[in-house]
């Protein structure tokens, strides 16, 4: 009895947005399309849409009933200073956003992934 | 045979990207508009635009979720790049961004709007 409680409630959690799977989805995305590189004017647009794309279809896979909205900034550092905020308004308990700030020695990457129940 | 005509009107689903694009350009000059990039209050900035923006999407009263998201960045010659994916029904959802900007940043402010089943 107290097995069957367990997957019930496992399941349960697993249908809502889970923001460790988005983070290690959105990690993987932005190392396998920037890496090491340093900024390159012509590229960066590049970089951008195939990060969003990638971390699009992975969610997808994942099979949950959820519309995404992805958003990426890629910005060279030179010591001028950003600021970035969202506000949002939604159902709190089943909807959810996960935001991952990347570097590396010359750029700074930031991707949030918004997800809403259907 | 009589028709008979409720009278009712028909609430429009539909998401006007050229009307909140207005509004949010207004949130934007009263916030900052006139003012220089300053790191101790950039905070309070953007925080007061997005609050400012949300509050006049949800007053229209449409069955929408929203999420607004604004970025400032001081104009110092650093390359700056933005993307955003959306997974949704592109017949009833929609998004809109503003760029605005003075002698000393620039203001991107984007707003994601995603339709509520009733």
């Amino acid at each position: 009895m107290l097995l069957e409680r367990e997957i019930t409630s496992w399941k349960r959690h697993k249908a809502g947005f889970v923001v460790e799977d988005v983070s290690t989805i959105i990690k993987e995305s932005v190392e396998a399309t920037i890496g090491g590189n340093a900024y390159q004017h012509n590229r960066v647009n590049q970089w951008t849409t195939s990060i969003v794309e990638q971390c699009l279809s992975q969610l997808s896979k994942l099979g949950k009933p959820f519309k995404y909205i992805i958003t990426c900034v890629i910005m060279q550092k030179n010591g001028a200073g950003m600021q970035t905020a969202s506000t949002c308004f939604w159902d709190n308990s089943t909807d959810g956003s996960c935001t991952v700030r990347w570097e590396n020695k010359f750029v700074y990457c930031i991707v949030s992934v918004f997800g809403l129940a259907i | 045979m009589e028709e008979f005509n409720s009278g009712e009107e028909i609430l429009q689903v539909v998401f006007n990207p050229d009307e909140i694009s207005v509004s949010v350009k207004e949130c934007v000059e009263g916030v900052i508009g006139g003012t220089d990039y300053n790191q101790s209050k950039v905070n309070q900035w953007t925080a007061s635009i997005v609050e400012h923006s949300l509050t006049h999407l949800v007053k229209q009263g449409r069955p929408f979720k929203y999420i607004v998201n604004c970025t400032i960045m001081q104009k110092s010659g650093a390359g700056l790049h933005t993307a955003n994916s959306c997974y949704w029904d592109t017949a009833t959802d929609g998004s809109c961004t503003v760029r605005w900007e003075n002698r000393t940043m620039y203001c991107v402010v984007s707003v994601f709007a995603v339709a509520v089943a009733l």
